[in-house]
Order: C-alpha cells, then structure tokens, then sequence
C-alpha cells in the first residue's frame, strides 16, 4: 500500500516541456484544470485528448511510462464510470437485466466523467511530477506567491518546508514500512482487535516515527544554520529562475490551446 | 506544554543532540522550518495509510495524517498546523489528483477546522488538562463543521464533477449502513459519527504519543 507513492517520479529527459520554467507550467495546470472542469460533452473530451496527446509529445516521455503512473488510480476510474452509468436514469434504455438499467446518456455521462479524470490526472503527472523537479516545483511555487510575502504570509518558509518534506517522504515511507514490521513481530495489531488495541498498535508505529522525524529535522536544522541559513530575505539562489522568450510563448500558446475544447463544445452549442 | 522528565522518556538514544540548538534565536526559526517540513513528510505518508472502517462508506477516508498537525498546532501554534495542512494537501494534488481536488479541499478544510480550533484553545491552556481540553473542542468543532460544509459544498462538488450523485453515495453508504436513507441521514448517521470518532481517535492517539516524544519538539528542553 505505502509501495504505491510515486512522488518525485520525475522523468528525466531532455524536451520542450522539462526545459520550461516551472511557472509557466504551474499556470498552465491551473489553466488546464479550469478548462477540464468546464467541458462535458464527448467533443470536448476527444479535443482535450489531443491536446493532451500534444502535451506528450511536447515531453518525449515515453508511453509505458505515463500509464504507469495511471495505474494506481485505474480502480477509481472503473468507480466513477460504475457508479455513472448505473446512477444515471435519464436516456434510452439500451441494456437491461435483473434490477439494473443501462441508459445511452448513461453510457455517455461515465465515459465523458471518467475519461475526464484521467485526462485531468495525466496532464497533472505530466505537467508536474514527469517533467518538474520536487526543487524546481517549489521554487517556481514560492516565486507565484511572493506577492503573498507583502500580507506576512511565511511563503518563503513553505517552499522551503514543502520541498524538504518532498525529500523526505520516500525516506519515512521506507521508515514506516519498517517499523510496522518490526512493531508488528512484537505483536502489535494494526487490523485485529478491538480499537484500543489497535489505537496501541498505531501508537507503537507513531512513536518511533516521531522520534527519527524529530532526529532528522535536527540534524538538518543544523546543517542548515552550519551554513548560514536565515531565512528568505537576501537569500540567492544557484539557479535562479529566469522566464525565456520562449517561455513566455509557450505560456500564450498551451493557454490558449488548453481553453481550445471548451471553445469546441461552446461552438457546438450555437452550430 | 507536557512536562516530561528527561529520565522517564525511555528513548535514550535520542537524546544525544548537540547543546546548541536554544542558544541562538535564528536556531529556533531554522528548526521550525526543518520540524515543520519533517511533520509534513509525516502527514503525507500517513495519509497513505489509510485504514478502512465498519458501517462507514469507502469514500470517508480514515487516516491518521492529523496526528502530526496536532502535534505541530500543540508546539508552534494553529497557524503552522495550518501551513502543513495545506502543504500536504497541496503535496497530495501533486502526487495523485485523483478526486479533482475536491478531496484535498475538503480535507483542508476539516483539518484546518479540527487542528486549528485545538492548536487555537491550546494556546490559553497551556497544560496537560489544556491539552485534553482543546482536542475535545477540536473534535466538536471538525464534527459540526465539515458535516455542514458536506451537506452544502462538498457533495455538490462530488456531483458536479465526478458525477457522484448525492443519491449515488447515499445507495453506497445504505448498503454499509442501514439507518441511511437520505441526504439528512446520511449527515447525521455517518458524517457526524465518522468526524466524531475520526477526533476522538486522533486525540486518542496524539495523547499516548504526545508524553513519550514532547522532550524532543523543542530540542534540548528548552522552549521555543
């Protein structure tokens, strides 16, 4: 179960796509995400593919690779499109048998809702994850909002803080897994038992967990203050991010083309 | 605070830190970002030990990740419980946007509702009672709460872009739970008692972890 976590599954490779400033990519997520939310006709989702299938091969990341990272949600997917198409009662009947009712709107809503999820999921995992650095990711987010730093907010400190914690969650998962085992040969119950046994059980996982998160987090607190680390202010960075000609182009380009399908079924709806 | 005895903790080996860690204030400020980033790693990755429960949905998620959050809302205070929420939900988007963000919202909010309303009356209670106290108006608080913003906000969402009709999750929770029949049912008998013991459970937990590891939030025993 722990094994399924794919953080930081960056991609490396050499592309339009990994080459562009992390945040024009953040924009065009938000961009994207926005306009997956507006479309929900079969029209809209085939012309949000292509642009996704475009997306793909701006980032010449193979394939495989991207259905992998589909895999763990594949059981959601069959869910949505389950629960659509025998919730949905409007439409033809084209199926019947013992109490359950198949309609054609049916059929149509759980493909254009679960198709929906995947398209919005495999452009997160390309946009982000694939093709962006955990490093990258929180620099470019802590750029985005450094207008928040005029109202106090610590924004600086929560980059900084997201990209250690994404550095270190495969470290505690391998942790947890190993304390759960070893916790687990000295009898400690996770799924038996009543909840007080099992709230000693998780207890006896926590525990242990705390204490080598806390060991760490000092350890790296004095690393981080050996090297004069103070905070944002007057900090500079290695590779400072830097918005290309290029970059500012792509971000007009994929924001448009992102907005593309809704214009599709808007167009639809006055043809 | 929790006073602990430095003999009692029993975790001896953790106990060898080097002595500088309360000398400087600017230390205090660096281990807030290290402790503060460590807790969020926590979070995230007990997010992902989901444990499934009886009588309840498999669409209430029950997990442990607020345990870290509360425990960060007893040591630096609601604002950064409410940080780390967000960074892990944020983290969580990232790695698998699996609900359209409409998960990672409302776990914010129940979080920010349950871990800041305690982290908030722990502030002017500041002991082991205090504790008890601000983890019970926590739970009470993540119960009132995110049932109402279910009732109103979420499952709208749910319907509106996963296509989860409301009827849809009430046929689901009717077949685990049988005293649900509609949409005012299904708040009263499964979201009001899944917070309810989701806070219970949390508190529960954070109080037997609390005493063992307290000696080492602050370094050295010395308050930050």
């Amino acid at each position: 179960m722990l094994k399924d976590i794919s953080i930081g599954r960056y991609y490396d490779a050499e592309s339009t796509l990994h080459r562009m400033d992390p945040r024009v990519k953040l924009i065009l997520f938000a961009v994207y995400m926005t306009g997956v939310f507006m479309i929900s006709k079969p029209e809209g989702i085939l012309a949000s593919f292509i642009v996704v299938l475009g997306l793909v091969v701006l980032s010449r990341i193979p394939f495989r690779v991207i259905i992998r990272s589909v895999r763990p949600i594949i059981f959601l997917m069959l869910f949505v499109f389950v629960i659509n198409l025998l919730t949905m009662r409007d439409g033809r009947t084209i199926l019947r048998f013992w109490i359950v009712r198949i309609t054609d709107y049916g059929l149509e809503r759980a493909s254009v809702m679960t198709l929906r999820l995947f398209l919005l999921i495999v452009s997160t995992t390309l946009l982000l994850s694939l093709t962006t650095t955990p490093l990258k990711m929180a620099d470019g987010l802590e750029s985005l909002f450094a207008p928040l730093k005029k109202i106090r907010v610590p924004v600086h400190e929560m980059a900084m803080m997201m990209s250690i914690a994404l550095r270190f969650i495969p470290t505690l998962v391998e942790e947890t897994d190993k304390i759960m085992k070893a916790q687990a040969s000295r009898g400690a119950e996770y799924d038996t038992g009543n909840i007080f046994v099992r709230a000693k059980g998780y207890a006896s996982v926590l525990v242990p967990l705390f204490v080598s998160a806390f060991k760490r987090a000092e350890e790296l607190a004095i690393a981080m203050e050996a090297r004069c680390y103070r905070g944002g202010e007057g900090r500079t960075k290695l590779n400072p991010l830097k918005m290309r000609t290029s970059d500012y182009l792509w971000l007009v380009l994929l924001g448009i083309i992102a907005f593309v399908p809704v214009i599709v079924e808007i167009l639809l709806e006055i043809g | 605070m929790i006073k602990v005895n430095n003999s009692e903790a029993g975790y001896a080996e953790a106990g060898s830190r080097s002595p500088i860690s309360c000398r400087e204030q600017n230390m205090s400020r660096t281990r807030r970002v290290a402790v503060g980033a460590l807790l969020t790693a926590m979070a995230t990755v007990l997010m992902y030990l989901e444990i499934p429960l009886p009588f309840m949905p498999a669409f209430l998620k029950y997990d442990l990740s607020e345990v870290p959050i509360l425990i960060a809302a007893f040591a630096f205070g609601p604002l950064t419980a409410i940080v780390i929420e967000l960074l892990k939900n944020l983290i969580m988007l990232a790695i698998s946007n699996s609900t359209m963000g409409i998960g990672q919202l409302a776990n914010f909010a129940a979080g920010v509702a349950f871990a800041g309303s305690a982290g908030l009356v722990y502030r002017y209670l500041k002991s082991r009672k205090g504790a008890l106290i601000s983890m019970l108006i926590g739970t009470i608080v993540l119960s009132v709460t995110t049932p109402l913003l279910n009732y109103y906000v979420f499952l709208e969402l749910y319907a509106r872009f996963m296509g989860f009709s409301t009827e849809a999750i009430i046929g689901m929770t009717q077949a685990v739970n049988q005293f649900v029949v509609d949409k005012r049912t299904l708040i009263v008998f499964a979201f009001v008692p899944f917070n309810l013991f989701k806070g219970l459970t949390v508190s529960l937990i954070t109080f037997i972890v609390y005493k063992p590891i307290s000696r080492l939030i602050h370094g050295n025993n010395c308050e930050v």
